[in-house]
């Protein structure tokens, strides 16, 4: 009985180191944002002031565009990618399509690609276009990266909805986009959620292709991050603000989603 | 829809105009192609074009001047010591942060499976996926701030305990291992949470009678747990080589490839061939062996995976 109390305060401390290794790093930079320049570089540390947000709102008056850039382009590719991947991921699981394996496991090999590969050919394509330093290349390019995870991953949550509903719907006569909308939308609203939520945070957390793809009034903010990192003089402060403005989203859905991430990573990874 | 022959030449047309619209092939179509055309457009085309700009030289700064070169840039490429070192530190990063991630990822999967029906473990669960989630630029800068030199608060640490300052960055080893150990600490959760799923999976009665025949701990790690968590592993190390093969970001902020060639890898090579240098065809060249690298790496591990699945 003792023995076991031991074990589990171990068990427990333990865990509790790795989860403070896990999110410390992040948080003392965080923290920063409630620091001075100066205070960032001061040893030993100076405790954030926390009622202290005037740096802050001083970046955000100045930065506001760049925070806009980055929700604009995420927020549309998650759109449009949920919009293209819904029916193509339907059709790839309730039609009987000629060559459907093979199309399947080309967007399984498409998910695979390093995005690098298509760098060059991507910035020569939207310069021939006159799309380089838009936000309308930024949103595309994402659409299309995230395509094929989005449609892998609805596929496995569109398999889950049960036969017999869909085809009582085709047979009271609804066409394959009635169904899709009214029977597979609603009883997918979850998993549908789950895929939204990865294809958002892939998007946000993209850099190279922001880095070639957007210019000086376009940079999302990952690319204003990198940017303050040069050359000469650092300016810390900014940093931290930026870090913790680009952090928001990642550690709320780290904590709202947290039993589907894992799950969701390998769903889109091989069959099933 | 009934037709009925006394109806008026419009009324028909609209009846024929709505039925192709219903019409189950018409339909099907419009499921499938819209979205395949977008992504043959942005996936598969771009990358022909990159084979095709490989075999070309161009430079960025006048791009209708294509001079076929044949396997010039390939050859260029691989004289290119800078581009041989990179393939060697991306394979040497693949395989030290993999071995690293699978066997601290098993080992916090069983700290985490001794405690999975316990109290405050779902937050610290949560907490842990902080990692994952988190934007690798900000992993970078964070890296970064930890790490600088005389004012950061890992010297600061070390100091308090009278080590003497280390250069984490900036010295050829050293910033190695940190590259290293930024990797392991931004995706060894995921392969621990990874662990931890297949760990559950194991029948608890199967593992209950071993212990009534006499198996000790390490009877049952290597004879129950291992082999049923293996098909696992093959895919969160599948995964993660696909996403090694893509680290990119956190090379950029922090150490650019430096200091020399020590941090190195293929995609910051072909980055800065392109769009520091302006070498289009270089640089499309090195995508090539990049895809072509990620190709194979991926349809030999996907196919041990499917193995390993059925044998399971």
């Amino acid at each position: 009985m003792r023995d076991s109390k031991i074990k589990m305060f171990i068990l427990y401390g333990l865990a509790g180191a790795i989860t403070a290794i896990s999110v410390l790093p992040i948080l003392w930079v965080v923290f920063g944002a409630f620091k001075s320049d100066i205070g960032m570089m001061t040893l030993p540390p100076v405790a954030p002031d926390f009622a202290d947000w005037s740096l802050i709102i001083e970046f955000v008056a100045k930065y506001y565009p760049f925070i806009f850039n980055s929700l604009f382009v995420t927020i549309g590719s998650t759109i449009f990618c949920l919009i293209l991947a819904m029916p193509m991921a339907f059709g790839l699981v309730n039609f009987k399509l000629r060559g459907e394996n093979f199309i399947a496991d080309w967007i399984l090999s498409t998910r695979m690609m390093p995005p690098i590969a298509a760098a060059i050919p991507l910035f020569i394509i939207f310069n021939g276009l006159g799309m380089v330093n838009s936000r309308a290349s930024l949103l595309i390019a994402y659409t299309g990266f995230n395509l094929p995870f989005a449609i892998w991953v609805l596929m496995t949550f569109i398999r889950k909805v049960p036969k017999e509903l869909i085809e009582a719907a085709r047979a009271e006569g609804a066409t394959w986009f009635q169904t899709l909308l009214y029977i597979v939308v609603p009883v997918s609203l979850s998993g549908i959620a789950t895929t939204a939520t990865f294809v958002f945070i892939f998007a946000w957390n993209e850099f190279l292709l922001a880095l070639f793809l957007t210019g000086q009034e376009t940079r999302t903010l990952p690319v204003v991050i990198s940017s303050f990192v040069g050359t000469g003089r650092i300016y810390w402060s900014n940093i931290a603000i930026a870090t913790l403005i680009q952090s928001i989203p990642p550690i709320i859905f780290a904590f709202v989603m947290q039993r589907h991430i894992v799950s969701g990573m390998t769903m889109g990874a091989v069959k099933d | 829809m009934a037709k009925n022959s006394g109806i008026s030449p419009v009324a028909q047309m609209r009846v024929t105009k709505r039925h192709l619209w219903s019409s189950d092939r018409f339909q099907r179509i419009a499921f499938i192609l819209p979205t395949s055309i977008f992504l043959l457009c942005l996936t598969l085309f771009p990358f022909i074009y990159s084979v095709y700009l490989s075999l070309h030289f161009v430079k960025m700064t006048n791009l209708s001047k294509k001079i076929y070169a044949g396997l010039e840039n390939y050859i260029d490429l691989f004289n290119d010591s800078l581009f041989t070192t990179g393939i060697k530190n991306t394979a040497s990063l693949a395989v030290t942060t993999l071995t690293v991630e699978v066997l601290l990822g098993f080992l916090i999967a069983r700290i985490l499976f001794e405690l999975s029906s316990k109290r405050g473990i779902n937050f610290l669960r949560s907490a842990y996926l902080v990692p994952i989630m988190i934007t690798p630029i900000v992993v970078g800068v964070a890296a970064n701030y930890i790490f600088t030199p005389q004012l950061g608060i890992a010297n600061y640490l070390l100091g308090s305990v009278g080590i003497e300052p280390i250069g984490f960055l900036g010295i050829a080893i050293p910033a190695r291992l940190t590259v290293l150990a930024i990797n392991v600490w931004q995706w060894t959760p995921f392969m621990a949470l990874l662990i931890l799923a297949g760990l559950t999976s194991i029948r608890q009665d199967i593992v209950e009678a071993a212990k009534v025949d006499g198996a000790k701990w390490y009877h049952i790690m290597f004879w129950i747990e291992i082999p049923s968590i293996l098909p696992i592993i093959l895919l969160g190390m599948t995964l993660r080589l696909i996403e090694i093969l893509r680290f990119f970001d956190i090379i950029y902020i922090t150490t650019r490839g430096g200091p020399g060639d020590n941090t190195m890898v293929m995609t910051l090579y072909t980055y800065q061939q392109g769009f520091r240098y302006f070498h289009v065809g270089l640089s499309s060249a090195s995508a090539v062996v990049i895809l072509f690298v990620s190709i194979t790496v991926t349809t030999v591990a996907v196919n041990l995976l499917r193995r390993a699945e059925n044998n399971a």
